[in-house]
């Protein structure tokens, strides 16, 4: 120890061995992460792909995204075949070959034909959702980024919104159980008895009864659930409008609601839009919230007229993927339906965060000021 | 925004004095009321929780003061003693298999792997071979199959039967790694030359059985005592669990009165409130008739009901006193020491249980006796009963108890599977990408992570059922992964694979969070680190980790957070077993099956009456959940404002 230059040497070969297991050990964690990742993607791919995919023309199993959902009956004939077949292929096969030609008759429910019940399903949700979010998380934004000076009432929003974004979904699913629900206003003539509290407005009655397990009630849950990611994001982009802008505007005898709508919101609305993409990869994906507010297993196409189908439930990608996992055991005949509609769900998600990283990206480069 | 109170110049009447007031205002006013939203649905959460859950107290409070008056209580004191009783002896019993089964696990596995195959190649037969025997049965005993027909189906099944034993069909042969391969061969060989009407297992499986019993037989003979000894001990419970099953249904029956009698009060009081609100004066009479004949029950007697089951107390005392006997002598009479690890492993839980075990024996019956009927129930016992509660049972015959502690142990166990995987992964990763990786490294790690954030819960809680369940089953019956605690694991879906999946869940939020704190540390805090004559390693760890450690641990307790808020992979994959895990089982613990605090609302909510003591406990737990949550993010928020170095 007394030599420094012995000291220095030691010390930087030894140095280096170390760096280099400290890296190595490191980079392993990491890449077996990424690895990770990649095979959960490849798995549902590899599974999924044979199912969604076909060799021959048109390439995509149409049926499979167009039909709606049915139980599989797969049985064995008297030649000792087997078949298996969507509930409406098989009562016209037993139509036409007499039930006594079924043996060893075993059926899923829920896993024979497509799965466009779910998808639109899924579809309306989101996008019913994502539109009462921004309704009111820009608006929100705006008087957060434009209006609102230190406050009390600034701080408490910025409380509330930094809290409800750490609410469980599923406390959410309670939320929105307990209120919409069960406790939502809706006008009607004949008041339930469960009613928190019934107004008369002479011909009618304002009674706070709830909206049922609806379309409209599973919305407004992911709307909530989605709300401050929603606001954060928008406020980004709309504080990312230089002042300039709004100065200048102003400068000029605008009217304050004048400056924002002419000089702020046209540019801020491409970030906008493009964090909007991402609540709708997260609305689309979450289970536990509509649980109870909207989802349900099975339900028959066509739907009827928007106004009714807004107060029926209805059927969601997430929840028949949960359904279909945890009800039905995991045999050969349920694999196209499991994988399939998993398969199809992660693309959708895929395709919606892969969108808003691309758009993310091109408002970065295109706007700047 | 209060106004300025110096006099303005602006001349009243003015526009410009409208500031505020006009369509200005009212538009700012709509954006903040939609601010203000944001506080709403928070206070609505918080209301509605309440308001759901504030009722269940009151309403336990009464369906345990019953479950007091009708005499329940009285025999759920023995009854415990019962139930430790038998987990006693399980414990015994358990030590006892072990100690056997692993002296015959090659025989035993062996058994396993051949049964597997002979299954294996009958599932896949069963078409032509069903098809087969509906021939032979339709034609009759003495009457003669087809020659056609019997030809074209034995081809059929012999094609089938080949495509079974050269493993082409379904998920292959099942791997049999404990069998000889010239034994598999046999085995095969024997299936397929099989009558195609056979079922019957081949000799080989019968003789693989009776190798397994010979070992077993053989491995058990020096514990024959042993079993002797358990035996007496699981016996001596047999006058206890008579009585406790007869005073049993006495009790029952009286809840069973008291509750018909308060659902026909109510019926009456339902009825008479409608013949006063009705103005018709026939409906009225017909309403209030109705009222009074909806009552067919007298008021139950607690007292007297109560009377025959505390006539007995001297059996139950004889009954509790052989209990405190056997459970006095065994502890001379067990052998020291076991040779199976796992065997004595049960063995010494057994003797750590054993005293706690005498006392709960030993203090029934002064329980017993200074139990009374009629002693109210307070709020704060029930508010207990409900915190320390060690059952969540619901929907049963007997009782129901709503204690949060076995959902809680469940939710608290995963979350530390999930954290100890997800926080050297997470934190890992995060220190390699933003301080040691390349930049084309980091374009490739940092999406990736990211789209790992992006799956649904429910994919992945649906991969741990179809794939990582399975896998880990497996896999843990292997002979290289035996000494791991808790293998081979019972229950394919368990704490640890939901745990795993959720510790995948909880890196990309771990991951980006740290990410973003190591990012913020000051370059010239490295700068100087470097001109100090550090080196790059000493420069991490020493200098740029601890002043991000803040935000590190912000991003731990926020990845805490969405562990306990999980829902679906919970539910799909934990096991859904409401108990308290078995920790006699040292760390195999965290293989056995669970329910969680999201879980159960998740499975629960959809099937409860409204307005149920069951749906508000709910409620309740929703609360608690809710709470847990806000109170991680607050720290977390919290640290970081305590503890933030450098600049922001």
């Amino acid at each position: 120890m007394d030599n420094p230059e012995q000291l220095i040497r030691k010390g930087v070969h030894h140095t280096a061995l170390k760096e280099g297991a400290v890296k190595g050990f490191l980079g392993g964690l990491t890449w077996g992460v990424v690895l990770v990742a990649l095979l959960i993607f490849g798995k549902i791919c590899w599974d999924g792909v044979p199912t969604l995919l076909k060799p021959e023309a048109p390439f995509v199993d149409i049926g499979f995204l167009t039909k709606e959902t049915e139980t599989l009956h797969v049985f064995d004939d008297s030649a000792g075949t087997r078949h298996s077949m969507p509930a409406s292929e098989y009562h016209a096969w037993v139509d036409k070959n007499g039930s006594a030609a079924v043996f060893n008759e075993q059926t899923y429910a829920y896993s024979g034909g497509g799965i466009a019940g779910p998808i639109i399903g899924t579809a309306l949700l989101t996008l019913l959702s994502i539109v009462i979010a921004l309704f009111f998380g820009v608006a929100a934004a705006i008087y957060l980024s434009e209006y609102a000076k230190q406050g009390r009432f600034i701080n408490l929003v910025r409380l509330a919104i930094l809290n409800l974004a750490g609410v469980p979904s599923i406390v959410f699913g309670l939320f929105g159980f307990a209120v919409f629900v069960l406790a939502a206003p809706v006008f009607t003539g004949d008041p339930a008895d469960r009613t928190l509290l019934a107004i008369p407005l002479g011909f009618t009655y304002l009674s706070f009864q709830g909206w049922n397990s609806s379309l409209i009630a599973g919305s407004a849950t992911l709307a909530c659930m989605i709300l401050p990611v929603i606001i954060t994001a928008s406020e980004e982009s709309l504080r990312a409008v230089p002042q300039g802008f709004r100065e200048a505007s102003l400068a000029l005898g605008a009217t304050r609601w004048h400056t924002i709508r002419k000089c702020v919101l046209p540019f801020a609305l491409p970030g906008i839009l493009t964090s909007s993409v991402l609540s709708l990869a997260r609305a689309a994906g979450e289970t536990a919230p509509i649980m109870f507010t909207a989802a349900v297993a099975a339900k028959e196409l066509p739907w009827a007229n928007p106004w009714v189908m807004l107060q029926n439930q209805v059927q969601a990608l997430p929840y028949h993927i949960y359904t279909l996992a945890a009800r039905i055991p995991t045999s050969e005949y349920t694999q196209r339906a499991q994988y399939g509609s998993v398969f199809v769900f992660l693309m959708m998600i895929f395709i919606f965060s892969a969108l808003s990283m691309f758009l993310r990206q091109r408002v970065r480069s295109k706007l700047k000021w | 925004m209060p106004e300025s109170s110096s006099p303005s110049p602006v001349p009243a009447g003015h526009p410009f004095r409208r500031k505020g007031r006009g369509t200005d205002g009212l538009i700012r006013a709509f954006f903040g009321a939609n601010a203000g939203l944001t506080i709403v649905i928070l206070v609505l959460i918080i209301v509605f929780l309440v308001r759901e859950g504030a009722g269940f107290f009151p309403d336990y409070r009464k369906e345990l003061e019953l479950y007091r008056k009708a005499g329940l209580e009285f025999v759920d004191f023995p009854r415990k003693d019962l139930t430790a009783h038998e987990q006693m002896s399980s414990l015994l019993n358990r030590a006892y298999f072990a100690q056997v089964n692993s002296a015959c696990r090659r025989e035993f596995l062996r058994s396993a792997e051949a049964t597997a195959i002979v299954t294996y190649v009958n599932e896949t037969v069963t078409p032509a071979q069903s098809a087969l025997q509906r021939v032979k049965e339709g034609v009759g005993e003495g009457g003669e199959i087809p020659k056609d027909l019997q030809a074209s189906l034995t081809a059929k099944y012999k094609e089938l039967a080949a495509k079974a034993i050269a493993g082409k069909a379904g998920k292959g042969l099942p791997p049999a790694p404990h069998l000889t391969s010239e034994e598999v061969t046999g085995l095969l060989n024997v299936l397929a030359d099989r009558d195609p009407l056979s079922t019957e297992d081949p000799p080989f499986i019968t003789a693989v059985d009776e190798q397994l019993a010979a070992k077993k037989a053989e491995a058990a003979a020096p514990f024959a005592d042993f079993k002797a000894t358990i035996d007496e001990f699981s016996e001596a419970s047999s006058a206890l669990d008579t009585l406790i099953s007869e005073s049993g249904d006495v009790v029952k029956a009286t809840k069973e009165g008291a509750t018909l009698h308060e659902i026909e009060i109510t019926k009456r009081a339902t009825l008479l409130e409608a013949a006063a609100k009705t103005n018709k004066p026939e409906l009225k009479t017909q309403l209030e008739a109705d009222a009074q004949a909806a009552v067919t029950t007298e008021p139950v007697d607690f007292k007297a009901a109560v009377e025959p089951v505390l006539a007995r107390m001297g059996e139950f005392r004889d009954a509790n006193a052989t209990l405190g006997k056997s459970a006095s002598e065994i502890l001379a009479k067990l052998p020291a020491k076991l040779e199976d690890e796992k065997a004595n492993r049960y063995l010494s839980a057994f003797r750590k249980a054993l005293p706690e075990y005498q006392n709960e024996v030993g203090d029934t019956v002064g329980k017993m006796e200074a139990w009374k009927y009629d002693l109210p129930v307070g709020l704060g016992s029930t508010l207990w009963g409900f915190i320390a509660g060690r059952d969540w049972i619901t929907g049963g015959e007997w009782q129901d108890f709503y204690g949060i502690i076995p959902l809680f142990v469940g939710s608290l166990l995963i979350a530390i599977i999930a954290l100890a995987l997800a926080i050297p992964l997470g934190v890992g990763a995060a220190i390699y990408t933003n301080q040691l990786a390349g930049r084309r490294e980091q374009n490739f790690i940092k999406p990736t992570i990211e789209f790992l954030q992006a799956i649904p819960s429910v994919v992945l809680g649906f991969l741990g059922i179809a794939v990582l369940g399975t896998l880990l089953q497996e896999n843990s019956t292997k002979d290289a992964f035996s000494w791991v605690p808790g293998f081979p694991i019972q229950q394919r879906l368990n704490m640890f694979t939901a745990g795993c999946l959720l510790g995948l869940m909880a890196i990309p939020t771990i991951f980006t969070l740290s990410e973003d704190a190591l990012n913020n540390v000051p370059s010239a805090f490295a700068e100087a680190s470097d001109a100090l004559g550090a080196s790059k390693l000493q420069t991490i760890f020493r200098v740029v980790c601890p002043a991000a450690i803040s935000g590190i641990l912000a991003a731990v307790l926020l990845g805490l957070g969405r562990v306990i808020g999980e829902t679906m992979v919970v539910l799909l994959v934990a096991g859904n077993r409401i108990e308290i895990p078995d920790f006699s089982e040292g760390l195999g613990v965290f293989f056995q099956p669970a329910h969680t605090l999201t879980g159960i609302i998740a499975q629960e909510l959809g099937e409860v009456p409204f307005g149920s003591v069951h749906y508000r406990a709910l409620f309740v737990v929703g609360l608690v959940l809710f709470i847990m949550v806000l109170g991680i993010n607050w720290s977390a928020q919290r640290i970081l404002h305590k503890f933030r170095i450098g600049h922001e």
